[in-house]
């Protein structure tokens, strides 16, 4: 056993806990998990099959937790985990599977494998068995600060790129603020709307935020990888920031997985509760229209139907609020089939856009989000995660679909009565 | 003399929507060097030709969309901000080309992505957040209202 | 031995045997599992009417939605033979009285006809999921001689006492006999099986539903 197999054989063995032992001995071999997981059913491949993917870990269960296991272990009959086996797993711990759920949601024996895949990744990356582009993106993220290598001056240029376009000072450590607003690498680099977005509603809403120097970045690739030392890091700087400024409300972006780091793993990540809360920013601007502080004109009339981030929707709990912020500002807002939290992923998200070698494998897997677009033939594709639009918009353009994409926070903004107010003269 | 962003947006938005093509090509062809993606130079090109259809005008919107898709820096992946500025040259020249009615004020749109590519120039080279782009495309507009 | 013998043994001592390893086999075996503990949630809860562990215990006995059509041998197969053999087990006279004598508690049983219509739907349902879990990929690419295994030992006693009330093929002594033993066959092999989700299944419910009841996921 080489050192680092070694390492992650060590790991595994440490994460496994009552509920997975509970999932491991429930399992029935029904496949159930497959037909819910858009890898298989848009390849046919059983290989794809969710609990399949985790059959190292069931070994080294049954190896190191059960009494049979045991004894079968001592008398030379139980198959060890190698090298080469997590190595033959990567592809199916990683650039198959994007942590939506969906198996989750519909084992009947009640199986919560994205839990177990999850805990298995931290073996897989304490054993060298991650992908490159994840890798890239955990130590980009520990030495530089984002997984994307944003540092505060791009942040700042963006800042006054959206200070000219709006009018409005963007604030940055603002003590005693409010709100503390996280963005993603994605938004920074590719949707500087998201923030100006957020200006002009916070500005409408009388509320006061900031962003913070130290700690601008919600994209968590440790909880991606599966690192927890390195989530942990992430995360802690959030946390210093939002102490030492004072704030209430941590609002995560619309980026998928920041949501599920922050929201629901952090706390256990530092291991103490969090003195603030963490909305995402969906939550909070469906607080704003129910108290009357978000107030909007004019309506879109094309078609319009959602895409439900996993992460947020299924994995986040934030389930109505999308529909009734697009209500607001939409007369023809349309369900796809399969929507809310049964929806089916983009195909993108758990890191595997950022895995060169799995493109091929996720544009087959969007076919499945092409069906449902095809079903509801929208004019356009409204979601709330930046990921998940960049994967949607490449997956339309691979299949040559004409359907724009928008983000549903940019949307609410367009309808600010200021942005709509005749110009000039 | 135009002196701030709040009377070059409305300035740019009286304007017919024919002569903001113009305009905007001409704030794309500006920051055209950080792309250099030919497509895009075509695409607007036939935007600013006579007699140009419905049809060869979304053939060219295709065209720089297709770019504007491929050039997105990918969640996870590290960011090259000179790549980065090429989406953002894609993306104002989707402005240009886009089917717009009356009222769209898509030479807005154009020099916003503009300014974000040079944006991602500076932050690329490492001087910073500052640049004068805007102000240069402050003097396009009144070179343009002025003839 | 003859019939008469095998009979006694398999009823006296072959049962004792049987039921004590299944009674402390399903003990360890559930120590074994849930005494890996597991860490408290520090994030703060989301309130939710409707999603909770003891609500998915209940809830994921449905199909979710859109899942029916994708797999109905699946669940309807299931159903059919879970819910039959559940029906032959307790509301079979014979079995009552069985039970009756063991802990002394009885009740009412469905007429004999009826349960014997229920051991032919069972089996029924068993050979289509058994030939479904051959044809299908996923299912055929899964499956370990275990699953193959355990189909055999959960078969053979709806078969063997269902040939043994029609009088079928063996002399009724015998035929019983052998169903008392292939009961006794599947007590022992339960709680080290997969079949040891009949006890499993509650717990890994609950887990999962209290996981996303705390976000307000209703699953």
């Amino acid at each position: 056993m080489s050192a680092t197999l070694d390492k992650g054989v060590r790991v595994l063995k440490e994460v496994i806990d009552a509920p997975i032992a509970s999932y491991f001995n429930s399992c029935v071999h029904c496949g159930l998990c497959a037909e819910a997981c858009l890898f298989y059913t848009e390849t046919g491949d059983p290989k794809y099959t969710p609990i399949h993917k985790l059959e190292p870990l069931r070994r080294i269960y049954e190896q190191e937790y059960t009494l049979l296991g045991r004894l079968k272990k001592m008398a030379g009959l139980s198959k060890p985990v190698t090298d080469a086996e997590l190595d033959e797993w990567q592809e199916l711990v990683y650039n198959s599977c994007t942590l939506c759920a969906r198996c989750s949601a519909v084992c009947p024996v009640g199986n919560d494998i994205v839990y177990m895949v999850r805990k298995f990744r931290e073996g897989m990356s304490a054993a060298g068995h991650a992908p490159e582009g994840i890798k890239g993106a955990v130590n980009r993220t520990v030495s530089i600060g984002s997984p994307m290598g944003v540092k505060l001056p791009a942040v700042q240029a963006q800042m006054k790129h959206v200070e000219a376009d709006t009018g409005l000072k963007i604030p940055l450590d603002a003590e005693g603020a409010e709100f503390m607003v996280m963005l993603s690498s994605m938004e920074i680099i590719n949707f500087p709307e998201y923030l100006s977005a957020i200006a002009r509603i916070m500005h409408q809403a009388g509320k006061t935020w900031t962003l913070c120097s130290t700690a601008f970045e919600a994209t968590n690739a440790g909880i991606q990888i599966g690192n927890s030392d390195l989530a942990r890091v992430i995360v802690s700087r959030i946390v210093e920031g939002a102490e030492k400024l004072k704030v209430k409300t941590v609002i995560s972006p619309e980026c998928g997985h920041a949501y599920t780091a922050l929201r629901w793993e952090g706390a256990n990540l530092i291991g103490r509760p969090f003195t603030f809360e963490v909305k995402h920013i969906l939550e909070v601007l469906a607080e704003f229209q129910e108290k009357g502080l978000l107030k909007t004109e004019g309506f879109e009339t094309d078609k319009l139907t959602f895409h439900d981030p996993c992460q947020l929707v299924r994995r986040g709990g934030v389930v109505q609020q999308p529909r009734k912020l697009l209500n607001q500002v939409a007369k023809n807002f349309v369900e796809m089939p399969d929507s809310g939290f049964m929806n089916w992923c983009c195909g993108g998200g758990g890191g595997a856009s950022a895995i060169e070698e799995g493109e091929a494998l996720r544009l087959e897997a969007f076919k499945r989000k092409k069906s449902q677009l095809e079903s509801v033939k929208p004019d356009r594709l409204v979601t709330a995660c930046a990921n998940c639009r960049i994967v949607l918009e490449e997956g339309l353009e691979h299949y040559q679909m004409d359907i724009p994409v928008v983000g549903l926070t940019e949307m609410i903004a367009e309808h600010l009565p200021e942005s709509r107010k005749p110009e000039g003269s | 003399m135009i002196k701030d962003d709040r009377e070059f947006k409305s300035r740019l938005s009286a304007l017919p929507v024919a002569d903001q093509r113009l305009l905007a090509m001409q704030f794309v062809l500006r920051v055209f060097p950080l792309s250099n993606d030919m497509r895009l130079k075509n695409a607007i090109e036939t935007s600013q030709r006579k007699g140009v259809t419905e049809a060869e005008l979304a053939s060219a919107f295709q065209i720089a969309n297709t770019a504007r898709v491929e050039s997105f820096t990918r969640c996870g992946r590290e960011t090259d901000w000179t790549a980065q500025a090429g989406h953002f040259v894609a993306k104002a020249a989707v402005a240009c080309v886009r089917p717009a009615d009356e009222g769209d004020n898509l030479a807005w749109d154009a020099a916003m992505s503009a300014r974000m590519a040079r944006t991602c120039e500076t932050v690329a080279t490492g001087e910073g957040t500052g640049n004068n782009e805007a102000e240069e495309q402050y003097r396009i507009l009144e070179a343009f209202i002025n003839n | 031995m003859n019939e008469l013998q095998f009979l006694t043994w398999v009823r006296g001592p072959g049962l004792n045997i049987a039921v004590g390893i299944f009674l402390l086999g399903v003990l360890w075996r559930l120590f074994e599992i849930y005494s890996l503990g597991r860490k408290k949630d520090l994030s703060a809860p989301r309130q939710a009417s409707g999603a909770s562990g003891f609500h998915t215990i209940f809830r994921r006995s449905l199909p979710p939605p859109g899942m029916l059509k994708r797999s109905p041998v699946s669940y309807i197969g299931g159903y059919v033979f879970h819910i039959g053999l559940a029906l032959i087990v307790f509301l079979f006279a014979p079995h009552i009285l069985l039970i009756k004598n063991l802990i002394g508690v009885s009740w009412p049983a469905l007429p004999s006809q009826f349960i014997d219509l229920m051991a032919v739907v069972t089996m029924a349902a068993m050979i289509v999921v058994l030939v479904d879990r051959i044809n299908k990929p996923v299912k055929r690419y899964l499956s370990t001689f275990e699953d193959w295994f355990t189909w055999t030992v959960t078969f053979l006693p709806v078969l063997t006492g269902w040939m043994a009330v029609q009088h079928l093929l063996l002399p009724y002594t015998t035929m019983l006999a052998l169903h008392i033993l292939s009961v006794e066959l599947l007590l022992v092999v339960l709680p080290f099986t997969k079949l040891f989700h009949v006890f499993t299944l509650f717990g890994s419910r609950w887990f999962n539903g209290q996981v996303n009841g705390h976000k307000g996921v209703p699953v």
